[in-house]
């Protein structure tokens, strides 16, 4: 996911424009002339500002400075150049799967919903049936044990309530 | 007399006895992980503390913390990566130490100058708080935003990253802070018409979702690390008294630039790390030492991560301006518990706040046994597989960011902080900036609506108290710091080039 500065920058550009225009749009406080419009307005332009020197390229200097200095330590992100673009897709995997949670708990239920959490990232990360299976029945009830009884989170029973 | 002892009382109950414990030991594991910082795994314990008595929540805060930051240094002396971002300065030399055969050496210092420089960021917590808070009692609406921005803009200065990056991270976090009701004016404001968005953007998923969830991203793309060889270790503390003695000068200044870089809003352990690793091979004697396995920059790096942990709560306390991203949660945690900081906390809740203090010292003694045992385990907690520890991770993001509030809403606020932080972070933006713009925008805009209402739209009286102008001076200095090195930089360049 590494993009160009140009493309980030342009990104805040418009991002901080839209946010500007939209708080200037909202009424001041009634006998004011702040209110909730002036925070939006100033922070918007400011992050506008900020996206237009980010793709010009200033303050890039001092940045690449920095993450030499980074890699020389360790630097974690050499192993990500090497990819290809659809194995890099498998970023994606765990916020899909935190919004599949929000789509089927209330149905399927907290367990059978988080086995299949565990189950699908057990074995993208690489773990044979004999963890993934073990892994995908076991932590979810360890959880639901932890949230449900202990800390009275009111997680959905849906089609597999648990006995306690 | 009677503050203390019932401080005392308030310690010693069972449930804060037992979840210092608990926390001591869920801190020192997490932290041990490669890839789960400090800052997330107390991300993680913040639903855990709403079900806690008060002092109980913030005892598990601040133990788990000061042992994650300790135990960031087990993986990174055995295996040379960091367990914590604040381990990562002296990663190498810690690593070094161990292939000469010093590891218990290396581990010893890490625990046992931790330990100390916990103890000195404490006393520096005790002593600074009480004057600052009477300082504090005088302070406006105009000094507190000068202070809350100059919080801001300290942590886009320390980010090692471009300060453009930095500062556009940090007005993100404000804008988002822009979502919701929670305005001057009460009208809901960028809600695109969603009920959800009415309450803004809570902290709470905001940044687990940055720090965890993103952080599972970037484990499904990167090779898991190597298993930690079994080995035998001599005994971990034999020598640390000697090195004490050594090396008390370089100690004694880590704890110090520990202390006042924690102080400074915004700026954290790792930025605390760093500095005084740097430190240490400038003032050496044997500066040619330094990369090779040599452990003064150990001692006084190590001193100096946890002196900040402790003393990032003055800020905290006094003014609700987090000292890094640990304490930022902290300061959701004081207010949901009712304990809301301020000047006025030290006179209304002195036993709490004494109870603090005793719990931070013990936190930093039961550190070294804790330490020692689980350094002797590491080998075996280090050995569960990446496949087992990321499920119940993203399964405790979810659930974890659902108790906040029981809304669903929450979970796909998580998912989509992942994504933000990821990119971000893969882009060069420092994800901490964005974190304090996000804690700090309410306070900001308030303070600073609030005070252009007072002064009828006029800047001028921004400036004219005294202590809001020195505070002024001080922010404008932050933000004029990284232009004026960069024109400087641009001008020695330009006549090389002619």
């Amino acid at each position: 996911m590494r993009l160009s500065d140009r493309t980030t920058g342009g990104f805040l550009v418009i991002l901080g424009s839209v946010t500007a225009y939209a708080g200037s749009l909202l009424p001041p406080v009634p006998g004011q002339d702040v209110g909730p419009n002036i925070f939006p307005l100033v922070c918007g332009s400011l992050v506008a500002v900020c996206g237009l020197l980010i793709a010009l390229g200033i303050g890039s200097r001092l940045e690449e400075e920095a993450e030499a200095d980074f890699s020389a330590h360790g630097g974690v992100m050499e192993s990500e150049l090497r990819q290809s673009p659809l194995y890099k897709l498998r970023v994606l995997i765990p916020p899909a799967l935190l919004i599949f949670y929000v789509v089927v708990v209330d149905t399927l239920g907290f367990v059978p919903t988080a086995a299949i959490i565990a189950f699908v990232i057990s074995v993208v990360l690489g773990a044979r049936l004999k963890l993934a299976i073990p892994v995908a029945v076991l932590s979810p009830i360890a959880v639901h044990l932890v949230f449900f009884n202990l800390l009275r989170v009111p997680l959905p029973d849906g089609l597999l309530p648990m006995p306690w | 007399m009677a503050v203390y002892l019932e401080a005392f009382r308030m310690v010693l109950a069972p449930d804060v006895v037992i979840a210092i414990f608990l926390s001591s030991v869920y801190g020192l594991v997490v932290g041990s992980l490669p890839g789960l910082s400090a800052t997330m795994a107390t991300a993680l314990l913040v639903p855990v503390t709403f079900y806690l008595s008060p002092i109980a929540a913030i005892a598990t805060i601040i133990s788990a913390s000061a042992m994650a930051i300790f135990s960031g240094d087990i993986p990174g002396a055995l295996l040379r990566i960091p367990g914590t971002p604040a381990s990562a300065a002296y990663t190498d030399e810690a690593y070094a130490m161990t292939r000469k055969g010093q590891a218990e050496l290396a581990l010893g210092a890490g625990v046992w100058f931790s330990a100390l420089g916990g103890i000195a960021g404490t006393i520096s917590l005790i002593l600074l708080a009480p004057p600052l808070a009477e300082i504090a009692l005088s302070f406006s609406t105009f000094e507190y935003f000068w202070l809350a921005l100059l919080g801001l803009m300290c942590a886009t200065l320390v980010a090692r990253s471009s300060p453009v990056k930095a500062i556009a991270s940090m007005l993100l976090g404000l804008v988002i802070t822009c979502i919701g009701m929670e305005n001057p004016g009460g009208i809901p404001r960028f809600t695109f018409g969603l009920t959800d968005l009415l309450g803004g953007i809570e902290v709470i998923p905001a940044l687990v979702g940055v720090f965890a969830v993103s952080e599972v991203m970037r484990a499904m793309v990167s090779p898991e690390p190597p298993p930690l060889p079994d080995r035998k270790y001599g005994s971990i503390m034999a020598g640390q008294w000697r090195l004490t003695k050594q090396y008390w000068l370089p100690m004694t200044r880590g704890n110090i630039i520990g202390i006042i870089i924690g102080v400074l809003p915004g700026a954290g352990a790792d930025m605390a790390a760093w500095v005084s690793y740097a430190m240490s091979k400038r003032f050496s004697k044997e500066p040619e030492k330094f990369g090779t396995g040599h452990v003064e920059g150990l001692v006084e790096a190590g001193a100096s991560n946890n002196a900040s942990l402790a003393s990032g709560w003055v800020p905290a306390l006094l003014f609700g301006v987090p000292g890094d991203t640990i304490t930022a949660i902290a300061i959701g945690v004081l207010y949901m518990k009712g304990l809301n900081p301020g000047p006025t906390l030290f006179t209304e809740k002195a036993s709490s706040m004494y109870a603090l203090y005793i719990i931070f010292i013990i936190a930093n003694i039961i550190m070294i046994p804790l330490g020692i045992v689980m350094i002797r385990i590491a080998a075996r907690v280090l050995r569960a597989p990446r496949s087992a520890i990321m499920p119940v991770i993203v399964l405790c993001c979810a659930v974890g960011t659902f108790a906040t509030g029981n809304s669903l809403f929450a979970v796909v606020t998580v998912a989509a902080f992942g994504v933000i932080g990821y990119v971000m972070e893969a882009n060069g933006y420092p994800v901490a900036a964005m974190v304090l713009g996000i804690v700090m925008g309410t306070m900001v805009e308030q303070s600073f609506v609030t005070s252009l209402i007072k002064s009828d739209g006029s800047i001028l009286p921004f400036f004219e108290r005294p202590v809001s102008s020195v505070l002024a001076a001080l922010t404008i200095g932050a933000l004029a710091w990284p232009v004026m090195y960069w024109a400087w930089r641009f001008f020695q360049r330009a006549p090389a080039r002619a």
